[in-house]
């Protein structure tokens, strides 16, 4: 049996980048459901090397080990544990697997680790223009919205001053939950953040990268009609697709296919991720490396569709809280290693079984899912019971007041 | 400890020069979009330099939404041009026959390949004053609602010289399900030879191998669906140099005879079971209820789980 490395969506990345460089719409790929813009930095294939797109996408991926090392260093992390952290991202066979068959996922990683970054080093206006494209690019990070709101917080961001970012040695000697000076993950200061929210830096941020995502969408709208907005943004968001996958509602949408969803049944489906998400980002914002970890490893789990590129959104972000757990990889790490790949594993002999031997197995292959979201679950708890929450800025001074404990 | 602030040295604007440039190049490269070409449902050729008459199924589409087969047998019987050539109007009751050997399944799963056999038998004598000619066989496959060909690994197949021309015409959405889809015709055109009908061989036997793909089917009782395939349409086309002009003529194999004794292929689909809806909507819901409010309580609580911790380390 013919076994293809380069991934599906490769094809239709290159097919929707010739079919650009002949000055006809990438729509006319059918599933092709990605911003023009990818289809533009891969029309060099059909020019270039039919590779070109891979070597974008292979090289994305050492730029997120770059950013990786550099959020790292940025946050005080000791040199040896930041090129450990990294490493757990370059040598996973996942993630190089990932860009060297042809999927977009490093660059959209890339870019979300070049938003903390900006963010770390004070760089509002970078940030907002990043965060907007990228939310044009692959919609999911638009959760991501709501944490980096409440870290702009002006009591971190100050006209004329840096960002001061906590040390990591610091962030380890203290219970860094109670006494940390900004106690970030205090209920109560999270409603009095809330209370302020409508700040200048907030509205500017909101503001620039509202206006690059609708700019982009707006023009590519105007080149490409409906079929753009409908494959790139709406499908995404309406989708619910009852083939197998990872996600644990398949088999009940293929039940429920023949007859259309309710409004409440749509709600009541999506009313899981929508309370975890809220609850992952009121209270772990102030770390916001890890509340994006967490609300990604989280969103992944509870979508309504799954498939194995998805999880490289989380894996970009897992080395960046390693520094701050207290899992030893032996045994606990590796437990949690194991049992996580070994759901998966499960899944995939149920999905094989199904679509490549044509057994009766949809019963098999949902217990499956469900199982692989259970482990997800423990995965996630595991990991918030051993982190130490270390929001990632200190309260400056302001001009003229007294210094504050 | 000592903060050093790591800079990467990216241009502050790079991303706006990002968008600038793409909404460039979108331009002069969608100076000559049309969007009459960009649509789902469409016919899909992978060699868009042939003439419209190259293929027959194209001319029924469009004239006709869905494919059906009382509509196809129609526009098979009164509305398909034959072409003319004259150099063969006296012969042509001694029309060359095209018939269908066999046809079966080979794979497993969702992914399978339909394997057709068609034997080309020639007249019993040559005809050694028709001029020059280059035959082609056509081959239209229409599929049974559940099964799908991709469009786009035909054209990889096209590249690799398996077929001298290949398409698909009708649904060619390859994600929805057999009850949300239609069905879809695949047009397959093999060279026979040059002056096959003058030539000395009596038959020629072609076999074919079709990449397909099931669709989700819709529910059952007994957890399979049986997608039964038809025999294909077959047809001969011959190109005869002409003084002025080639022409072309179209021969139409109708099925008989010896294609009665052909059983035609049968794909058993897993389906999904009825009697599952109310189990499993039931238990999919408690369970992302139950993990959403494990994830929500730990969060609450994890003041307390983090001085324990450091309670312990201390």
């Amino acid at each position: 049996m013919e076994v293809r490395y380069t991934d599906v969506d490769y094809l239709v990345f290159s097919d929707a980048a010739s079919l650009m460089a002949s000055g006809k719409s990438p729509y006319q790929r059918s599933t092709y459901r990605y911003s023009p813009l990818i289809a533009f930095l891969l029309i060099p294939n059909s020019i270039i090397h039919h590779s070109w797109g891979k070597f974008i996408f292979s090289a994305s991926d050492l730029l997120v080990g770059l950013l990786i090392h550099t959020i790292l260093k940025l946050r005080g992390v000791p040199q040896s544990i930041s090129t450990y952290c990294a490493m757990v991202w370059l040598v996973n066979p996942f993630t190089f697997t990932i860009g060297t068959r042809g999927n977009c996922e490093p660059v959209v990683c890339a870019m979300v680790l070049w938003i903390i970054v900006c963010l770390m080093n004070g760089n509002l206006l970078q940030a907002a223009v990043w965060y907007g494209l990228v939310v044009h690019l692959r919609i999911y990070p638009i959760i991501y919205a709501l944490p980096i709101i409440l870290v702009l917080d002006p009591l971190y961001f100050q006209s004329g001053k840096k960002p001061a970012v906590i040390d990591w040695s610091s962030s380890r000697i203290k219970s860094a939950f109670k006494s940390s000076s900004t106690k970030g993950g205090d209920p109560h200061h999270t409603w009095v953040s809330l209370t302020r929210l409508v700040t200048v830096r907030r509205l500017m941020f909101g503001l620039v990268s509202g206006a690059v995502f609708f700019c982009c969408t707006g023009f590519f709208f105007y080149l490409y009609g409906w079929e753009f907005l409908h494959e790139a943004l709406l499908y995404h968001l309406t989708r619910t697709d009852p083939r197998h996958n990872f996600s644990i509602i398949f088999y009940h949408i293929y039940l429920q296919y023949e007859h259309e969803f309710s409004a409440l049944e749509k709600l009541i489906s999506f009313l899981p991720q929508i309370i975890v998400q809220l609850v992952l980002i009121f209270r772990f914002a102030q770390d916001l490396p890890f509340c994006f970890f967490v609300q990604t490893l989280a969103f992944v789990a509870f979508n309504k569709v799954i498939t194995a590129q998805y999880f490289v959104w989380f894996f970009c972000l897992l080395p960046l809280i390693l520094p701050w757990c207290s899992m030893k990889l032996k045994w606990k790490g590796l437990a949690c290693n194991f049992l996580w790949m070994g759901a998966q594993t499960h899944w995939l002999i149920w999905g094989y079984l199904l679509e490549f031997k044509g057994k009766h197995v949809f019963i098999q292959l949902w217990l499956a899912s469900l199982f692989f979201l259970a482990v997800n679950t423990f995965v996630l708890i595991s990991i918030i019971r051993h982190h130490t929450y270390s929001p990632v800025f200190k309260r400056l001074e302001r001009v003229g007041s007294k210094k504050t404990s | 400890m000592e903060l050093r602030h790591c800079r990467i040295h990216i241009s502050p604007v790079l991303g706006i020069r990002l968008i600038i440039l793409a909404g460039i190049g979108s331009c002069v490269f969608v100076s000559s979009f049309s969007s009459e070409e960009a649509l789902h449902n469409s016919n899909v050729e992978p060699n868009a330099a042939h003439c419209p008459e190259t293929y027959i199924s194209k001319s029924y589409f469009k004239k006709h939404a869905y494919l059906l087969d009382p509509d196809f047998q129609d526009f098979m019987a009164h509305e398909l041009h034959t072409g003319s050539c004259e150099a063969l109007q006296d012969k042509l009751n001694l029309v060359p026959r095209l018939s269908i050997l066999h046809q079966h399944l080979i794979g497993e799963g969702s992914h399978r390949r339909l394997s057709s056999s068609i034997r080309f038998k020639s007249l019993p004598e040559s005809l050694p004053e028709v001029p020059a000619h280059f035959c082609e066989a056509i081959i239209i496959e229409r599929l049974p609602s559940g099964v799908f060909a991709d469009p786009f690994e035909l054209q990889h197949l096209l590249q690799r010289g398996v077929f001298a021309d290949a398409a698909v015409f009708g649904d060619i959405n390859l994600e929805l399900p057999s009850f949300r889809s239609n069905r879809s015709i695949v047009e397959i055109h093999l060279d026979i030879g040059p002056n096959i009908l003058s030539g000395h061989k009596n038959e020629v036997e072609i076999n074919i191998e079709l990449p397909l793909h099931a669709r989700y089917p819709p529910l059952g009782k007994r957890g399979f669906s049986a997608v039964q395939f038809g025999l294909p349409d077959l047809f001969l086309r011959c190109s005869i140099e002409g003084k002025s002009h080639n022409e072309s003529c179209l021969f139409m194999s109708t099925h008989g005879g010896a294609e009665s004794q052909v059983v035609a292929a049968v794909w058993e689909v897993p389906c999904g079971i009825k009697e599952h809806e109310g189990v499993v909507s039931v238990i999919t819901f408690i369970t992302a209820i139950v993990s959403a409010l494990l994830i929500v309580l730990t969060s609450i609580h994890y003041s307390d789980i983090t001085d324990c911790n450091h309670l312990k380390q201390s």
